[in-house]
């Protein structure tokens, strides 16, 4: 089983369309998927038409077990599972630290999905802090979705100054450029200079489309609505550049 | 997959009605029909049947299931419709089926063509939360070709139980019946005329215990020509080995119970039918010799040492070109006037009614004392031999006690009908191991003897020919070793067999309780 976190410490970058139709692209190719939405706002299980609601609370969640696996929807498409969220799940970080070893909580409850599931992606919220070492730990790869701007540029480096301080290996850390406007010069400079000075920034990027915002509309990820759409084609060629690069085409 | 669940469709049901009867709650989106071709496979003696499974081809792949399931099990990648289990790709289907196919050839039973409709049931969020899938099989391709069956599956999405268990009732209230037992295989098999009950190499013969011995004999002879009939109509198209393996199994079993079951029929048919027999069972000897020894060539070059193992390929090569000129010759002899005038007369003898007044002594004893006589006896003398041969393991005396062994096997399996099935079965499984331990050291003295005396013939030219005469004498000597080893444990097969609780068992089931009249 292998992991993957759609994870960024800014907001509004275009993580849970990438989620989404990541986790959609990948299922479609036959590769046992399940779709972990962590986030409160619950917009990947909206996405997925399922209903934000779980009987557990964030403490039920962090204590993990069989309950979790009660709480998976099938999706839509074959082999394509979610795990939703609800709004409860924004006492999550508070409740992490009243159990122990409180950074390893998430590695130990997805550890019961490893004979199910090829493939696991988190849909991540905003957070640097003790939920952020949960996924660090938890996650083989962590994909970062970067607007080529000066802030997020910065909330970049943050983020690798964070994992340097912390221990975590940055080797699994990469990132590719979300929401970009091929008209403005800034975002081409920028894109060039980050390739250039960071490794792991996959040449590989997602526009700033209109059709990736229908996808609240349509609820269903813009791959499986419109796939010969620009939109899903820039995610099946991110999906690929991920393959090669992160995975080395090993197989899942 | 597991948990997906059938139902029948009432007649003259249409899909209206399905939407008619969940509208309130539900929306239906149809999809596109799915086309599927499968073929059906399994061997002549029904091994995937026998074990409940099911092999069929769609596509370019292979795939297993369960019978009454619907998961696949095991699916492999072919190029070509599978005949032999070594054709078949290394995969893990190929590991299962090993055991069961063995040397045996897959017959494409049948083709069976299906046609799928899914409609996704969405709750209020058009959230699919089950998916009602409609598939109607025929035997032949088309929409006019007549329907075997048409089903309703309910495909459970995970997480949504409880629309699953109210899909159900709303279905089971329109006249669909949940359907556990029934797999569209067996319509399938029927529509193409086949049956699976149609053929086994074991003997299931049914005897009353009051029946008179002539007839009870007649009765299993019958059974056995028939499988002599049933296997000599394929042999000609050599499918696979076994067909001749259960052609000469059936001729052993017939001069068997012509020998050991006596004076049930005058003596002279008697002698004169062994003999006949004695014929027949020769006339396939040179095949099956060169059979056996083709079906060992992985084995034995895996008993060879590495740099010898492509040696020894010549050997088979050989072998290989006698074999298809013994073929020839075997068919040939069938088509003789000899062969054909014997299983005439048989049948014929066969077919006449019992004599009243019997002419032979034991014609008119009641079955069961029969059986239980010579059941017992032969028993006896197995244990007295083999306690013999304990003490002095000469191969002659063990090849003699093998011989004891079949027959006693012989007449178990004739008159198992007569006895408790739980309690006979068990003798028969212990006789079973003593007879594996005697087999296979009768079968390394006969490939012993074999490669002996093929060594002596120009099986190729020059360095070759040297080159394999050194592989055949690695694997005489590995022969010899595994002899030896084989030797080491039948005292204790033996001890084991001839066990007090064992004999107990026997005398249990087969002793006579009161004197009777069987001479």
């Amino acid at each position: 089983m292998r992991t993957l976190a759609i994870y960024s410490n800014k907001g509004g970058v275009g993580k849970t369309a990438t989620a989404v139709n990541l986790s959609y692209l990948a299922a479609q190719a036959g590769v046992k998927t399940l779709i972990c939405d962590l986030d409160p706002q619950s917009s990947a299980t909206y996405y997925f038409r399922i209903k934000p609601k779980l009987n557990y609370g964030p403490k039920g969640f962090i204590k993990g077990g069989e309950k979790i696996n009660k709480a998976i929807k099938g999706t839509d498409y074959k082999d394509l599972d979610l795990l939703p969220a609800d709004f409860t799940l924004r006492h999550l970080e508070a409740a992490i630290y009243k159990f122990k070893h409180p950074k390893e909580r998430l590695k130990k409850i997805i550890k019961l999905f490893e004979a199910e599931y090829d493939l696991i992606i988190f849909d991540c919220p905003v957070t640097i802090s003790i939920l952020a070492d949960n996924i660090f730990h938890a996650s083989e790869f962590i994909l970062v979705p970067l607007i080529p701007t000066t802030l997020s540029v910065r909330t970049y480096r943050q983020l690798l100054a964070f994992c340097r301080k912390n221990n975590y290996d940055t080797g699994k850390i990469y990132a590719f450029f979300s929401m970009v406007d091929r008209r403005k010069n800034m975002h081409m400079e920028l894109m060039a200079k980050m390739v250039k000075e960071y490794d792991g920034v996959l040449r590989s990027l997602i526009p700033y489309l209109s059709q990736i915002e229908r996808m609240g509309i349509d609820r269903r990820p813009v791959a499986a609505s419109a796939p010969e759409s620009v939109a899903s084609k820039a995610y099946r060629n991110l999906w690929v550049k991920f393959q090669k690069t992160a995975l080395a085409n090993k197989r899942f | 997959m597991d948990n997906h669940l059938k139902f029948s469709l009432p007649d003259g049901y249409n899909q209206q009605q399905l939407a008619g009867a969940l509208a309130d709650h539900y929306a239906i989106k149809k999809e596109q029909p799915v086309l599927m071709s499968m073929a059906i496979y399994d061997t002549f003696d029904w091994r995937l049947f026998n074990k409940s499974l099911v092999l069929y081809t769609f596509e370019n792949s292979l795939f297993l299931r369960n019978l009454f399931k619907n998961n696949i099990i095991q699916s492999a990648v072919i190029t070509l419709p599978p005949v032999f289990i070594w054709d078949f790709p290394d995969s893990k289907l190929k590991a299962q089926l090993s055991t069961v196919l063995k040397m045996r050839a897959l017959l494409r039973l049948t083709e069976l063509h299906s046609r799928s409709t899914v409609h996704r049931i969405l709750n209020q969020d058009e959230k699919t939360v089950a998916r009602l899938v409609s598939e109607e099989f025929r035997s032949e391709r088309g929409k006019n070709a007549p329907v075997l069956a048409a089903y309703l599956w309910l495909q459970p999405v995970k997480g949504y139980t409880k629309d699953c268990r109210h899909l159900t009732k709303r279905l089971e209230a329109t006249g669909c019946a949940l359907l556990k037992k029934e797999d569209i295989y067996f319509k399938a098999i029927e529509a193409a005329g086949l049956n699976s009950d149609s053929y086994s190499s074991k003997l299931k013969i049914q005897l009353d215990p009051a029946m008179r011995s002539d007839e009870a004999t007649k009765i299993i002879l019958r059974y056995l020509l028939q499988i002599m009939k049933v296997n000599e109509a394929h042999l000609e198209k050599d499918l696979d080995t076994e067909f001749l393996h259960d052609f000469r199994v059936a001729i052993r079993r017939t001069r068997s119970a012509l020998g050991q079951i006596k004076s049930v029929f005058p003596q002279k048919p008697t002698s004169r039918f062994k003999k006949d027999f004695s014929f027949v069972g020769q006339l396939s000897n040179p095949l099956r010799d060169l059979d056996v020894y083709l079906l060992k060539a992985d084995a034995f070059k895996a008993m060879l040492p590495t740099a010898l193992r492509d040696d020894i390929d010549p050997l088979f090569d050989y072998l290989r070109k006698n074999r298809s000129k013994a073929l020839q010759k075997f068919i040939r002899s069938l088509q003789s006037k000899r062969y054909g005038q014997i299983m005439q007369d048989w049948e014929a003898f066969l077919d006449e009614p019992v004599q009243d007044p019997p002419l032979a002594c034991n014609a008119k004893v009641p079955i069961i004392a029969f059986a239980r006589k010579r059941i017992y006896k032969q028993y006896r003398r197995i244990v007295k031999d083999g306690s013999r041969t304990i003490e002095n393991t000469e191969d002659e005396k063990l090849h003699a006690l093998r011989i004891a062994c079949k027959k006693l096997r012989y007449l178990m399996e004739f008159f198992s009908s007569l006895f408790p099935s739980k309690k006979i079965n068990i003798l028969i499984a212990q006789l079973r191991t003593l007879q594996d331990n005697l087999g296979d050291f009768n079968d390394l003295c006969v490939q012993e003897e074999y490669l002996l005396n093929i060594a002596e013939e120009p099986l190729t030219t020059g360095h070759k020919q040297k080159k394999i005469l050194v592989a055949i004498g690695s694997l005489i000597g590995t022969l010899e070793g595994e002899k030896q080893i084989i030797k080491d444990t039948f005292a204790q097969t033996f001890a084991d067999y001839a066990s007090p609780p064992n004999k107990i068992a026997f005398s249990e089931l087969f002793a006579s309780k009161q004197k009777e009249t069987v001479r």
